[in-house]
């Protein structure tokens, strides 16, 4: 730690010579810098200031159930960023839905057919059943995450006080990623009601029927009761930040995912002689969601070695100039994975890059953004996505521990 | 197929101001620009050498919500870096951007906003160089969406929106880069550079710039081109300014 202070600042006096840290508070460009990019006379090798080699995460840990009265929780910490979440459900029942009756009339034959099928639905259903998922999810708002980052987590952010934009945009992202990766399956928040089935008896149908066929009528009768939606549970996802050092995202995401698969339902059913819904006080009738697949974030960000390249406007190279200085080697920007605090001072390009991996170990995106600069294109894209693949595997290690 | 309409410098007391309208997804937005003025409680500004870049984008039906943050947030992370906010009489001051989304479908709640990235975008430019913020480049974006047949579609309708199997927001820069990208839905790599390809071919033309740096211009190439559609709506504005003086001559 103290060679590269020493090395970038030689002609400060003894007498004024600084301690590392105070020399990373008042050059901290420079400081990573000399890190990342040590003179060559000394044998250093390239690392960054917290010690981690450029695409190395930081360490990692996951703790589900911490929370009691949540029906889901758990805490997860990437370095010095710490976050808990809580899943609470809440049951919606359909009469309080306002447009719920017009909404059903279309298409519930198809419903009740594919939740009949229950079980684990197969690859080919999950594509008939994604429209309906969505229109119960979404134009429901079953899911409602909320982030909080005005716990005292950071300087910068005054305890108590309104979300903060930064606040804001994470919940946002949060609840968008968790609509486009249709994590939750809506079956899994659905509140069936049978029918009991009274047969020939039921006395307006008997009179109505059209004395046609008597045995037929009957048999499909007692198939063709239709199965009613009660009502929905709500998730409500809520989410701390109890310490942040950069990279509330990861963190966050992270500990949703942890928090909904430790979620558990109670079993709930229409209780007909009460007209409401009961749910069960025992934990084994409980049953946990059943989330497809296992969305993992990774975010990065681009040091570069010239901090005056973002605004002086001729020193903006050409695109084939930029390929040139790429093939002689020596890099004038660093791709950092899971910025730090200090780091994310420094940096103005970001990629956010979410994959999941299929069961034969098939990378799919599922999200990938990149702002803030010019210098990431298609290559360092590929090697990003290699390396959240990498991440993958090592948070899916991580989350089935916990 | 109609291509998108704009206008420059329709509102009279903001600095600059454009309009723009994308005819495939029927959203049209009006974008005013102030800068540099001086902010209140600007002191502690994190970089006082900078000009502090803000952008406020107001939905059409709604007050603005944590949605517009996020798209917010999109915006002022890339257009600061294509602002020069050191140039003189811009350090401390501010960039103020207001977008108002005033017609097309209404965003729902928990809704990535990548379908109307790209108007945004747009209109904050044509905003910027109506107001004659320095920059240092310009850009130019595409909306692309994958099918789940496979088929990539350039500027699709709300509804090929809804039901594609992922949807793709890129920009590039005047010289070529890759300033943003923003994907979701599920895709793979391979699929993923077949639309950056298709992307920088409906942003940028397959005109590669000349060994003078200057982009050899065609003008039946320019067709369609979004790039050249932002040339020509800024020439064509520049043109109605100084017909006084080009008439005279």
């Amino acid at each position: 730690m103290a060679t590269p202070a020493a090395t970038a600042a030689p002609s400060v006096p003894p007498s004024l010579s600084l301690p590392p840290s105070q020399f990373a508070r008042l050059q901290p460009h420079a400081y990573l810098l000399a890190h990342l990019c040590p003179p060559s006379a000394s044998n250093q090798p390239s690392i960054r200031a917290n010690g981690r080699a450029p695409s190395q995460f930081r360490v990692t840990s996951a703790n589900a159930g911490s929370l009691t009265h949540t029906n889901g929780s758990a805490v997860v910490r990437i370095g010095d960023t710490a976050a808990v979440c809580g899943v609470r459900a809440e049951l919606l029942h359909t009469e309080d839905i306002a447009s719920w009756s017009v909404s059903q009339a279309s298409g519930s034959n198809k419903r009740r057919r594919l939740a009949d099928l229950g079980g684990k639905p197969s690859e080919e259903e999950d594509d008939e059943d994604t429209e309906e998922d969505r229109a119960h999810i979404e134009d429901l708002n079953l899911l409602v995450p909320n982030l909080s980052l005005s716990t005292g987590c950071a300087p910068g952010f005054i305890p108590g006080a309104a979300p903060s934009a930064l606040a804001q945009s994470l919940s946002h992202q949060i609840l968008s990623l968790l609509h486009s990766t249709r994590l939750v399956r809506a079956d899994d928040l659905r509140v069936w009601y049978q029918p009991p089935n009274l047969g020939p008896e039921e006395p307006e149908r008997h009179n109505e029927d059209e004395p046609m066929d008597m045995d037929a009528e009957q048999s499909a009768t007692a198939e063709e009761k239709p199965r009613e939606i009660k009502a929905f549970w709500v998730l409500y996802i809520d989410i701390m930040i109890i310490s942040l050092a950069g990279n509330p995202f990861d963190a966050a995401w992270a500990a949703v995912l942890a928090a909904l698969r430790d979620t558990k339902l109670p079993k709930a059913w229409w209780d007909v002689d009460n007209e409401t819904i009961v749910c069960s006080d025992s934990v084994a009738d409980a049953r946990k969601l059943s989330l497809r697949g296992l969305p993992v974030s990774s975010s990065f960000g681009v040091f570069e070695a010239d901090a005056a390249a973002g605004w002086r406007a001729h020193v903006i190279p050409d695109v084939t100039e930029q390929e040139q200085k790429g093939k002689k080697g020596s890099p004038e920007r660093w791709i950092l994975a899971d910025p730090d605090g200090y780091e994310e001072g420094l940096i103005q390009e970001r990629a956010s890059i979410v994959v999941d991996k299929e069961k034969d170990g098939k990378t799919t995106i599922v999200r990938m953004e990149k702002n803030g600069g010019w210098t990431v294109d298609t290559e360092d894209l590929r090697q990003l996505v290699e390396i959240s693949g990498r991440r993958w595997d090592e948070m899916k290690r991580i989350l089935d521990q916990c | 197929m109609v291509g998108p309409t704009a206008s420059l410098s329709n509102l009279s007391r903001a600095d600059g101001s454009a309009s723009f309208k994308c005819p495939t997804t029927g959203c049209s937005v009006l974008g005013s620009v102030n800068a540099p003025i001086e902010l209140p409680a600007r002191r502690d500004a994190l970089k006082p050498e900078e000009a502090t870049v803000e952008v406020f984008v107001k939905p059409g039906n709604t007050t603005a919500g944590v949605g517009e943050r996020y798209v917010e947030g999109i915006l002022r992370t890339m257009l600061q870096k294509v602002i020069l906010g050191r140039e003189r009489g811009f350090a401390r001051r501010g960039v103020v951007i207001t977008l108002a989304i005033i017609g097309g479908d209404a965003v729902e709640r928990g809704d990535s906003y990548l379908t109307l990235l790209p108007a945004l975008l747009q209109t904050a430019l044509l905003a910027l160089l109506s107001a004659a913020v320095p920059m240092s480049m310009t850009f130019s974006t595409a909306l692309l969406a994958v099918t789940k047949s496979g088929d990539i579609i350039s500027d699709p309708s709300p509804v090929d929106a809804k039901t594609a199997s992922s949807l793709h927001v890129l920009a590039f820069s005047s010289k070529g880069h890759l300033l943003l990208n923003e994907s979701q839905g599920r895709f793979d790599f391979d699929t993923w550079e077949f639309v950056r390809e298709r992307a920088y071919s409906t942003c940028r033309g397959a005109v590669v710039a000349g060994s003078d740096g200057d982009i050899a211009m065609d003008e039946e190439g320019e067709e369609g081109r979004a790039d050249g559609f932002i040339r020509e709506t800024v020439e064509d504005h520049l043109h109605r300014d100084y017909a006084w003086k080009i008439d005279s001559a």
